[in-house]
């Protein structure tokens, strides 16, 4: 699974990056972790307001922080 | 000798009096608006009216609207204005949003309206918005031809919820705690009960407390009271509870998190209150001002549990960000204005900001433009040439400049929309905020509201229809 973080390096992309982690650790699935800081990069995504989860480049949530159960059912949805 | 210690007395008069009267009953609720509004208001809510299809008279005051409502930190400001830039409604309402949210944010706000008065705060939030909006327009109509090169992103843009009922109730009740707390008007500062408690000991301390950090109405310092230095000392010990309380909340509310959460409310009632040493002891009188606050501060603990346990959670924990991001650097700041302050002597603010000229104004926003204090570190320097005697102009027009043209906001913008269009919205900031200390500065003089009010209006009219015509021309003309 490849999981990417979009966000500038905030304290709230950090976090996100975080709970993801503990979220794919909880259901032992294997992922590889990006953290993308690149505006321009992070502008290519069809999201305006950060942070932003991308999962196998489908954009699941952005501009708000998801709750740890949310990120569980899309990761087990994949 | 003596210099460095009268300068150090300077710089704790400045922190002590900041801390006991400014902070509590304007900026710990103000704090937590700004974790309401980060965690609580999806961004998607706002952001939805700024798509490439917004009609101008959605898109620039929603960009007006983002500024002042999602924008309370700086890495938010950088994707928001690159989204609504490259995909969304453009250069000109982009710039809007750039240019209204340091000046709006419920932080600078709020502390500009305790620390220089409430007609600054109205000043700066009615002026950054028109000329807001106006610099936003004119960028979209000089850069209008590299403008029409954009992503075609609307998806972006597309649903999302928007702002729930209870959200909007909750910050509600937060926004008439930080206005009950601090507004001056009668209904609420009116004594309603008056209480002498006998206690010897409180004038020693405040005749030492006067010595300590002295009374001086001139310059502008408060002294620091008995009720002062309790406020400290809760403060000190929020900051205790807080560290682990609200810092760690995402992972599950504690008893500390209580701790924290109780003191605070403790410390914001006792806030309220109005306590006095005469020559017995202190006497203690509850205004409407007192039960204002605490009626609130009930009201919030039913309306916060109707949300679900993690909107809360973030509520705190974006709050407690805040704190631990803009805090330490204000208390730094507000230090080293009181000793800086000292060696500032009023004549020469006074030569060469003290009438209303367009000279002083430039001079307002060049000292703007050069030196870079981190987020509302500009509110406390503000108040310091105001109490050496500068005109409420030119100071409008350095509350207008310094925030919206750091080195790094200038950079950042650079980044995005390349060194030209950059430069161009740094000569622009820089007349327009000449302008706004000009109009307030002629306001404050004594020329009639209406006057102003008319000079104003016109301006904006004059400005507008222009822009209008030209953008008609241009569209009318596009092979030009």
């Amino acid at each position: 699974m490849d999981i990417k973080i979009l966000g500038s390096g905030c304290a709230k992309c950090k976090r996100l990056e975080q709970l993801t982690k503990e979220a794919v650790d909880a259901i032992g699935v294997e992922a590889t972790f990006d953290h993308v800081t690149d505006i321009n990069k992070i502008m290519a995504y069809p999201i305006v307001a950060t942070p932003a989860l991308v999962i196998n480049e489908d954009v699941k949530v952005a501009g708000r922080m998801p709750s740890k159960e949310e990120i569980t059912a899309w990761l087990k949805a994949v | 000798m003596d210099i460095v210690l009268t300068a150090l007395q300077s710089g704790i008069a400045s922190l002590s009096s900041y801390l006991a009267a400014h902070v509590l009953l304007c900026l710990v609720p103000a704090f937590f608006i700004a974790g309401a509004l980060s965690a609580l208001v999806p961004q998607q809510s706002i952001v939805r009216f700024l798509g490439p299809a917004a009609p101008k008279w959605v898109a620039y005051p929603a960009a007006a609207g983002a500024g002042s409502l999602l924008a309370v930190c700086s890495c938010t400001v950088q994707p928001l204005f690159a989204g609504i830039y490259s995909k969304g409604a453009g250069l000109g309402p982009a710039i809007t949003f750039m240019f209204f949210a340091p000046a709006a944010n419920i932080l600078a706000l709020s502390y500009t309206g305790v620390a220089l008065g409430a007609d600054f705060a109205i000043a700066r939030l009615v002026l950054s918005l028109v000329f807001g909006i106006g610099i936003g327009m004119i960028m979209a109509l000089i850069f209008h031809r590299s403008d029409t090169v954009r992503l075609d992103n609307a998806a972006a843009f597309e649903g999302g919820e928007g702002i729930s009922r209870q959200t909007l109730i909750f910050l509600g009740a937060l926004i008439v705690l930080l206005v009950g707390g601090t507004l001056k008007l009668d209904f609420l500062t009116t004594p309603l009960l008056s209480v002498e408690l006998p206690w010897a000991a409180a004038v020693a301390i405040q005749n030492a407390l006067n010595v300590l950090v002295p009374i001086d109405l001139i310059k502008g310092d408060e002294g620091l009271s008995v009720q002062g230095v309790i406020l400290i000392g809760m403060l000190g010990l929020i900051a205790l509870t807080a560290w682990r309380g609200l810092g760690k909340v995402d992972d599950g509310f504690t008893r500390l998190t209580f701790v924290s959460l109780g003191l605070i409310a403790a410390t914001l009632i006792f806030a309220a209150l109005g306590i006095v040493t005469n020559d017995t002891g202190l006497v203690v009188t509850l205004s409407g001002r007192t039960l204002v606050v605490a009626a609130m501060l009930a009201s919030l603990w039913p309306l916060s549990s109707r949300f679900e346990v993690w909107d809360i959670q973030q509520w705190l924990w974006e709050t407690w960000r805040f704190v631990k991001m803009i805090f330490p650097l204000l208390i730094v700041g507000v230090f080293a204005v009181g000793v800086i302050r000292m060696f500032i002597r009023p004549e020469w603010v006074q030569a060469i900001a003290g009438s209303n000229s367009v000279l002083a104004n430039m001079a307002g926003v060049v000292f703007g433009v050069f030196m870079y204090f981190p987020t509302l570190v500009e509110v406390p320097i503000a108040k310091m040439f105001l109490s050496l005697g500068m005109h409420p102009g030119p100071l409008i027009a350095y509350l207008m400049a310094d925030p919206e043209l750091s080195l790094q906001s200038i950079l950042i913008t650079s980044a995005i929309i390349g060194k030209l269009k950059a430069w161009t919205y740094v000569g622009l900031v820089a007349v327009f905020s000449t302008l706004a200390g000009l109009t307030y500065g002629a306001w404050t003089d004594g020329t009639s509201i209406s006057t102003v009010a008319l000079g104003f209006v016109a301006f904006i009219a004059v400005l507008f229809g222009a822009l209008h015509y030209m953008d008609k021309r241009q569209h009318a003309a596009p092979a030009l």
